[in-house]
């Protein structure tokens, strides 16, 4: 199997502190990875770094043999868009706008059909099992929605790889073993490769592969 | 870039979005209103020499007559020599001109103001010819006469009639309603420039106060080029010397004496102020919004939005929001037009423009042009003010967005 992203040597400082210290790594594709490590053991930066939001002070990454490394801002924010999907902790929906609106975010800078844009995002809330939700916003949903929500949008743009942070940080143990499924059933079904960091040994256990740091570096 | 989001989100501020767009309207309001306002008061103050159909009327101002006996001149309009006539008919800007001649006639019986030009000429007096109520317009080497509607009441005199002014008889060719008439150079009895320039030239007191040869006029009626007036009016002073006395537009407005007819320093001024004081608010209000917007604006970076598209959303709110109050604002200045188009002007017109002796009743009395301010908005301003609401929102959104759309995602998205 081919991999789908690769990172070489990634050093992140801010200043002085070293935040992430030569961390080498391979994703799979169609992998289910799993991050864990302590709090402030880096695990965001290092997502932030292989997501191309955030660029690392040394080292290399590519996803799918497209190197991010020397990628002006612009191109990042493209590569973003075609190539990643986003899931976080706090959901981060857009208040003003309705379910699908929020699903269908990223491609509101994409030139193409308003109807296809919704019906797209109209199918993705279905697959969620949230459709009926469609036009709600987000203050209206509770957190296992806004989290379908979430996913759902960062599916709406086909990406090459999912990255999840604490996906299920802010959910009770039953909604978090549901969104734990949908993103089973993403990987399994689907083949989408997906990169998760988590605080539950539990769902971390049950991936394909965990991956843990310690300050700062890959240990195992 | 998204209609909806863009509409959505203004809704969603909605205290800030109106703060915006009022503040912005408001500021519109005044900016077309004091413009227009200031318009109206020059529209007005052009009215007087409109009517006579000038822009610009010369006299030369002399002494008072020594006896009033026969033909005189009124000490505010003393002879204009044929040479001096001919030097100003040449000067650069001139559409129209004519020369005529006011006289005050004391007879035995009646006194008679009398004015002679000539009465093809459609500058000036001329412009009599659609106010006759009765009878005709007098015709030229025709010994024809036009008399005032009460001056031709007191005296019983009616179309056909014949009039014996300053010892030359007349044939009343038809009445011309005073009060429809213009405000300057009132005469009692109008008729063919030769008769008058006969009657001055005979008349002893004339020729005593200020020479008088039979070409000579002593009021010139002028058309002239909108944009030269002024600088012809300076001209003309220099021909006629220090006691010339030159009415315009601009010296009727000195006498309207309003805060808005003062100078158009003034309304620049306080649009610029009120202009200013509106994008600050609007820039404050915006800068508010994207305060708050920054977990947003991060949300949108991340999912691919680039730094452009961040830009382009915030400019296209600014520019809906400024939008709304442009228009806002136009309607408010609409609204405000029609009231202040209810406002009545009188504009003083000085005596010596329409002399009459002071012994006389009612002589020496002000006279006033009482007009409503001709208030309007033109197309030029109601389309300059959306395109500068549009501009001030395109600017202050370009200028507040384009620090925003740097934020880092990776800041503002660590899990609060
Ligand atoms: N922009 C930044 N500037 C300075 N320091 C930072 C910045 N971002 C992260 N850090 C520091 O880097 C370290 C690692 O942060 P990071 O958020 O990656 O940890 P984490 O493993 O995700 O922790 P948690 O499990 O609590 O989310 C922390 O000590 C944090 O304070
Ligand atoms: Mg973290």
């Amino acid at each position: 199997m081919n991999n789908i992203l690769t990172a070489a040597n990634l050093s992140k400082s801010f200043k002085a502190l070293q935040v992430v210290k030569d961390v080498s790594l391979t994703i799979q594709n169609g992998e289910f990875a799993c991050l864990v490590g302590k709090s402030g053991s880096g695990k965001t930066t290092l997502l932030s770094i292989l997501s191309g939001l955030e660029k690392p002070t040394k080292g290399r990454v590519s996803i799918n043999s497209t190197s991010i490394t020397d990628s002006s801002e612009n191109e990042l924010a493209l590569f973003r868009r075609e190539k990643v999907g986003f899931v976080f902790q706090s959901f981060h929906l857009i208040p003003t706008l309705c379910a699908w609106e929020n699903v269908a975010l990223p491609l509101f800078p994409v030139k193409m059909d308003k109807e296809i844009r919704k019906k797209r995002a109209i199918e993705l809330l279905n697959q969620m099992e949230i459709g009926h939700r469609a036009e709600h916003r987000p203050s209206s949903l509770s957190g296992g929605e806004k989290q379908r929500v979430a996913i759902a949008r960062a599916l709406v743009n086909r990406p090459e790889i999912i990255f999840a942070d604490e996906p299920t940080g802010n959910l009770d143990s039953e909604t978090s073993g549901a969104i734990m499924d949908i993103l089973k059933h993403l990987n399994k079904k689907n083949g989408m490769s997906i990169l998760m960091v988590t605080h539950d040994q539990d769902l971390a256990a049950s991936t394909d592969r965990i991956i843990h740091m310690k300050d700062g570096k890959v240990v195992s | 870039m998204n209609l909806i989001y863009m509409g959505k989100e203004l809704y969603h501020r909605k205290r800030r979005t109106l703060t915006a767009v009022f503040s912005l309207a408001l500021g519109i309001t005044i900016l077309i209103t004091i413009n227009a306002l200031s318009k109206a008061y020059s529209e007005a103050a052009r009215m007087p020499l409109k009517e006579i159909e000038s822009d610009i009327i010369v006299q030369r101002a002399g002494n008072v007559p020594e006896n009033l006996d026969g033909a005189v001149f009124a000490c505010s309009a003393v002879t204009i020599r044929k040479d001096e006539v001919n030097q100003i008919r040449q000067l650069q800007g001139i559409q129209g001109f004519v020369q005529a001649l006011l006289l005050w006639v004391f007879d035995a019986d009646r006194f008679t103001i009398v004015l002679g030009f000539d009465p093809k000429n459609p500058v000036g007096p001329g412009a009599l010819r659609t106010q006759v109520t009765q009878g005709k317009f007098f015709e030229k080497g025709k010994n024809q006469a036009l008399a005032e509607s009460s001056y031709a009441e007191t005296y019983d005199i009616k179309p056909g009639d014949t009039v014996t002014v300053g010892g030359q008889d007349f044939q009343i060719s038809g009445i011309v309603d005073a009060s429809r008439a213009t405000k300057i150079a009132v005469a009692n009895i109008y008729l063919d420039m030769e008769d008058a320039q006969r009657m001055a030239k005979e008349s002893k007191q004339v020729q005593n106060v200020s020479p008088f040869e039979s070409n000579d006029a002593n009021i010139l009626f002028i058309k002239a080029n909108p944009e030269q007036i002024d600088s012809l009016a300076r001209s003309i002073k220099k021909i006629i010397g220090e006691k010339a006395s030159i009415s315009t537009p601009a010296s009727f407005l000195k006498h309207l004496g309003s805060l808005f007819s003062l100078s158009d320093k003034f309304s620049l001024a306080t649009s610029l102020i009120a202009l200013v004081i509106t994008i600050l608010i609007v820039l404050k209000t915006m800068a508010g919004n994207l305060a708050e917007r920054a977990n947003e604006i991060g949300v949108l970076k991340a999912v691919g939005w680039s730094n452009k598209d961040v830009v382009g959303q915030v400019i296209g709110e600014s520019i809906i929001q400024c939008l709304a109050g442009g228009i806002l604002g136009l309607i408010f200045s609409l609204i405000a037009a029609s009231m202040l188009g209810l406002i009545q002007v009188s504009i003083p017109i000085p005596w010596e423009m329409s002399p009459t002796p002071h012994f006389l009743p009612g002589g020496g009395d002000p006279v006033f042009k009482t007009l409503q301010l001709p208030v309007s908005i033109s197309w030029r301003l109601a389309v300059f003010s959306i395109i500068l609401s549009t501009t001030i929102g395109a600017v202050t959104g370009g200028l507040l967005s384009r620090r925003i759309s740097r934020i880092k995602p990776s800041e503002v998205l660590k899990n609060e």
